[in-house]
């Protein structure tokens, strides 16, 4: 390493994120032969797709590795309004509906979810918003910060949930800009205030529903509360998935059935490439495959925090602990799901599910936070 | 300008470094409860959790359903076997495919090839649940129906689906999908109701119901076989055949031949005998068994009434009212106001079958009600499942068990005065007028009671009872059956007292089932063997490689071979002599020595006067071939006692024809009566004459002496004097009408009509002398 200038990425963060990858690709291809040889005559039809979506993402991920980060700072503003406007375009005939939600635009065969785009760029925005002028002074007023936290998650939140229908990423949205605004600010009260505050609200509503006050008809939100206290209940309706998934937990066992021995990705766990993908590592790798997994992720997390403590600024910094936020979040809130802790929400498993948007857009958001550990003077 | 951007860019501070790292301590904490987590889901419900995987993989296997065995009679010839039947599967799933292009095609082509099918209901139930991948709308069809459908399905091309050419090509594209046939089998009998007694049936899922079907039940039926599907390598289901393993074929001693000819006889029997004295049936019950004396081999076994195999649930043609529970002492109340009657036939393992029926089938009806619990009573076996007092015919085991214990000679003679005292009361013989000085053997051939009770006196009780478990009474024959009686409860025990072994000694007083009777006789006249009795001779697997040989088993030698030899010579007495000195003689088929013995015995309670006439009979009376025992309960005749030659004589039909079918060649000369007879049977046996029947006697003359519980009678009571030739029919009923009979013993005249002995000076029956008494 140079004596001064800059250094070499983080090789262990980009290690950890191929292994990752290749691993995602191989459970992929387990996960999904099955249904893609039923539903298309071809059992590596996912596969090929995930692989060109991860090939396209790492390219990405090489070139924005390449470009210092500060270079995005001027777009900050720009990405985040054109990411609500993308949101927007959704209820647009160019959205695209799939399994009975609309979430994708789409142009020819070309297709993506604005909700992935929305994330990264909430991370640019809240970065440079904290960096500029005004960062400080929210970041020194409680109010203002609370405010910030609430207009700058909170608008492309809403506009998840209300016109994508897409609560999970509404939830990763805001859980990203309030991590990063933790960060920022010296303080923690207001935090632990809140965070005991949605806590005790996620608590009363449920303890309402296990109560059985509300009528049955409440909707599918309520139905899947209810499906999560007792999924042997909802067996054949809304509990079904969380219960299968449950299955090839238990059926896996310590050291599982073995790569590609799975029974329940033919055609018991739906989703099983997707948002369940990791009930079908715990059935074919057992507990140890899944807590390597964990581990896997925790290398992960552990380099961001490195990189971020190390960044030569501010920017660079807050970029990175956006990342770290992101993919934190969606792994516990994806495993939680799997292991049933809490209720049904379609969230996916950063790098190892399948899903094109999302896998290139978090290779992007990797490749800059790889710049900024280029950028750590040494 | 460096400067400058310095400025813009701020530092990220230690305390935000620090909250950072506050940050990764959470997702730590995380990563941990997450990991906790599922362990704790693993501990817990891990087991649990992966038999319902298990289970649910099942659902992609498929049965292939396993074939019973056969059940074949001793010449090979099928009483029962399973028959391939398709079920007819709707896929609505793969009905509705293609957006329904397929649909009015295959509906079409069902509704043409079956019209039985519903299909306005497969319609229906297709639009209904069109995620439905199974369902059954047609049982058990036979292949001949399934195949044309099956070769239109596979050429793919129907007529309607080529007319529809002309409204598009999308249409013309329909083939017949979402149809396809389950394989399954259907037990047939082939006989219907032949042996049907003995062959029992099949409930539901190859559960076998009485007979060989449920003793063999394991035997007969297979392991099923399973279609599993699995992924290959390159994730493309592909599926093993685990085939099924057919079921074993139960080869029988029963001769199809022998079992029709016995079936026969009791039918004509029974309708001889209908509403003859009573409104109902000829008797009770009545059993047949047919054997091989010299290995235990059942040739024919049956019972009445019969019923179809087919479908035994079928009792067209049967009143079941005389078979409900209650009737029996119903009936007998009838002509006989009575108090309750204690039945004395044991209450035994086959009754508990009507429990297991309705619970292994869902089609079975309740089973307290009447109707099932009379049709259990049809359905059971009467040879190997009720018990009774043996009567007369248990004689021969009293005598052979003092002679075999050295207990008698065979030389002594005895006095016989009618009646013995024994313990206060006088136990009387049939002839109360008595028989004077009796050997042994004429004590068996008169089967006098007396000479019996003196006999079983000189051998004592232990000798008695020692005998009586060494001949199995008390014990079952472990006949391979279902559902025979243990009379074990019903038999003496060392608290018989004095009177008991006098009526032991004549067969009363204790319970036996036929196969008993039956085993134990032919050891009596074989030489002393007691050979197991056995309906199975062979076990065949579905290769047809013989798994098991059931040779015949010799269990034990009961008496040596001098009693057995001084057996048959009495027992040929009872038949072979002039019909004065014996009981028996109406039982012999014309060209054939026979030895037997008859018995009369009477049941419980003694006061109701009905009997259980019976008589076994062996032929060649000095090497026996086969031996036939008969078993008439309550016949439907005015003076049941009287009626032994009911017994005798069904014993003469059968081995009439038995005889010549096994083989055993004439030894005797035929006189001209004989001959006449057998000319006339030829053919077939014509049903017997009406004399008797609808001739109302007067009751209610009984006898004043009720001296021990039971009255004394003899076997055969109407003893036709020789030299008068009286016609018989073929039921035994003497024929001529207008001369005048005595009683021999007696000297008294005899109704023509009934034959009961009358007072000579008011010619009104009397039951002192020789009619009301049963015969011990």
């Amino acid at each position: 390493m140079a004596k001064s200038g800059k250094s070499a990425m983080d090789v262990n963060l980009l290690l950890a994120v191929v292994v990752l990858l290749v691993f995602g690709l191989i459970m992929v291809y387990s996960a999904s032969s099955y249904e893609a040889s039923l539903k298309f005559n071809d059992p590596t039809f996912y596969l090929r797709s995930q692989a060109r979506a991860t090939a396209l993402g790492v390219v990405c991920m090489l070139i924005f590795s390449k470009i210092d980060y500060h270079f995005w700072r001027k777009f900050a503003l720009a990405s985040y309004v054109v990411s609500l406007f993308l949101i927007i375009l959704v209820r647009t005939p160019l959205g695209i509906t799939r399994n009975g939600a609309r979430r994708w635009l789409g142009v020819g065969s070309f297709s993506f979810q604005p909700a992935e785009a929305a994330k990264i760029a909430v991370i640019l925005f809240v970065a440079a918003l904290l960096c500029g002028r005004d960062g400080p002074k929210i970041n020194a007023n409680m109010k203002k910060n609370i405010m910030a936290i609430a207009v700058i998650g909170g608008i492309p939140s809403l506009m998840l949930y209300k016109l994508t229908d897409n609560l999970s990423s509404a939830i990763i949205v805001f859980g990203i800009v309030a991590v990063m605004f933790f960060v920022a600010t010296p303080k923690y009260w207001y935090f632990v205030l809140g965070a005991l505050l949605v806590l005790g609200l996620a608590g009363l509503i449920v303890w309402v529903i296990a109560s059985g006050e509300l009528p049955p008809d409440a909707g599918f939100r309520l139905s899947r509360i209810r499906a999560w206290l007792n999924p042997e209940a909802y067996a054949s309706g809304t509990g079904y998935q969380t219960l299968q998934s449950l299955y090839s937990i238990g059926a896996g066992g310590i050291f599982g059935k073995g790569l590609g021995q799975s029974t329940q990705k033919l055609g018991f766990v739906p989703e099983a490439q997707n948002d369940m993908i990791f009930s079908i590592i715990c059935e074919e790798l057992g507990l140890f495959g899944a807590t390597a997994i964990l581990i896997l992720f925790l290398i992960l997390i552990w380099r961001f925090m490195v990189v971020a403590n190390n960044a030569p600024d501010k920017f660079g910094a807050l970029l990175v602990v956006g990342v770290m936020g992101h993919i934190s979040i969606q792994v516990i809130l994806n495993i939680a799901v799997v292991t049933n802790t809490i209720p049904n929400t379609g969230i996916t498993l950063p790098f190892i599910s399948f899903g094109g948007t999302s896998v290139l857009f978090l290779l992007t958001e990797i490749g800059i936070a790889l710049n900024v550990s280029r950028s750590i003077q040494v | 300008m460096k400067k400058r951007r310095q400025k813009r860019f701020q530092k990220f501070t230690i305390k935000m470094q620090k909250k950072l790292v506050v940050l990764f301590i959470f997702v730590l904490l995380a990563f941990i409860a997450l990991s906790w987590r599922l362990v704790q889901i693993y501990k817990s419900k891990g087991n649990d959790y992966k038999k319902q995987v298990l289970s649910q993989q099942q659902t992609d296997s498929k049965v292939l359903p396993f074939r019973r065995g056969d059940i074949v009679d001793r010449k090979g010839s099928k009483l029962a076997y399973s028959e391939k039947v398709y079920n007819l599967v709707i896929d609505a799933k793969l009905m509705n495919s293609d957006d329904g292009v397929h649909l009015a095609v295959t509906l079409d082509s069902l509704q043409k090839y079956f019209p039985e099918v519903d299909v306005q209901a497969i319609r229906k139930y297709v639009s209904e649940n069109p995620a439905s991948r199974y369902k059954i709308f047609a049982k058990k069809l036979p292949y001949d129906e399934v195949e044309p459908f099956e070769e239109l399905m596979k050429t793919g091309v129907s007529v309607n689906s080529a007319s529809k050419d002309k409204d598009g090509e999308k249409k013309g594209a329909g083939k017949l999908a979402g149809v396809w046939f389950e394989e399954d089998y259907q037990r047939r009998y082939p006989y219907n109701s032949l042996a049907c007694d003995v062959i029992g049936f099949v409930q539901g899922n190859n559960a076998g119901f009485f007979g060989l079907e449920e003793y063999y039940n394991s035997t007969l039926n297979g392991v099923d076989g399973r279609q599993y599907g699995f992924m290959n390598e390159d994730a493309v289901m592909e599926s093993s055949i685990r085939p099924a393993q057919d079921g074993n074929t139960i080869v029988t001693t029963l001769d199809t031949n022998i079992q029709s000819i016995i079936e026969k006889h009791i039918a004509m029997f029974m309708q001889a005998h209908k509403d003859e004295y009573r409104e109902g049936p000829a008797a009770d019950n009545i059993g047949v068994i047919v054997m091989n004396p010299n290995n235990g081999e059942i040739y024919g076994m049956a019972g009445y009434p019969v019923f179809d195999l087919n479908n035994p649930r079928n009792m067209d043609g049967i009143d079941l009212q005389y078979y409900m529970p209650a009737s029996v002492s119903a009936n007998a109340a009838a002509d006989d106001q009575a108090e309750n009657t204690a039945e004395n036939t044991v209450e035994n393992e086959a009754e508990n079958v009507t429990a297991e029926v309705s619970e292994n089938s869902a089609e079975v009806k309740p089973e307290d009600t009447p109707e099932m619990k009379a049709m259990n009573n049809i359905w059971r076996n009467f040879c190997v499942s009720d018990s009774y007092e043996p009567g007369s015919v248990m004689k021969p085991f009293t005598i052979a068990s003092a002679l075999d214990s050295g207990k008698i000679t065979g030389n002594e003679t005895y006095q016989c005065n009618g009646y013995l005292p024994v313990g206060g009361h006088d136990i009387h013989c049939h002839n109360r007028l008595g028989d004077g000085l009796l050997t042994v053997r004429q004590g068996v051939a008169k089967s006098c009671n007396v000479v019996l009770m003196d006999v079983a006196f000189a051998m004592g009780k232990e000798e008695w009872l020692r005998y009586n478990k060494v001949f199995n009474f008390g014990l079952k024959t472990n006949i391979d059956l279902a559902g025979e009686a243990n009379a074990s409860e019903l038999t003496f025990n060392e608290n018989m007292g004095l009177t008991d072994l006098a009526v032991a000694s004549f067969g009363q007083g204790f319970n036996v089932t036929m196969i008993q009777m039956a085993a134990g006789f032919s050891a009596l006249v074989n030489g002393g063997y007691y050979y197991q009795p056995h309906m199975v001779s062979q076990i065949v697997n579905a290769e047809g490689a013989v798994v098991e040989e059931k040779s015949p088993r010799v269990l034990k030698q009961v008496i040596s071979e001098e009693t057995s030899a001084k057996m048959r010579d009495y027992l040929s007495a009872v038949v072979m002599s002039e019909p004065g000195e014996c009981t028996g003689w109406s039982a012999r088929p014309a060209g054939y020595t026979e030895g037997g013995k008859t018995g009369t015995a009477e049941k419980y309670p003694r006061a109701k006067k009905n009997y259980l006439i019976s008589f076994m009979g062996y032929v060649p009376a000095d090497d026996p071939q086969v031996l036939c025992y008969v078993v008439i309960d309550r016949p439907n005749t005015p003076n049941q006692s009287e009626s032994t030659r009911l017994a005798t004589v069904l014993n003469k039909d059968i081995m009439t024809e038995v005889l010549p079918y096994l083989n055993i060649f004439p030894t005797e000369p035929l006189t001209e009566e004989e001959q006449q007879a057998l000319a006339d049977a030829t053919g077939d046996f014509s049903i017997g004459s009406d004399l008797v029947s609808g001739n109302e006697v007067p009751e209610g003359a009984e006898g004043e002496g009720e001296d021990v519980e039971a009255g004394l009678n003899e076997d055969g009571t109407i003893v036709i004097p020789a030299e008068e030739e009286v016609k018989l029919d073929s039921a035994g009923n003497p024929i001529s009408v207008n001369q005048i009979r005595y009683d021999p013993e007696t000297g008294y005249p005899l109704d023509p009509v009934t034959g009961e002995v009358l007072d000579p000076v008011t010619h009104q029956p009397i039951n002192g002398a020789s009619s009301d008494l049963p015969d011990y």
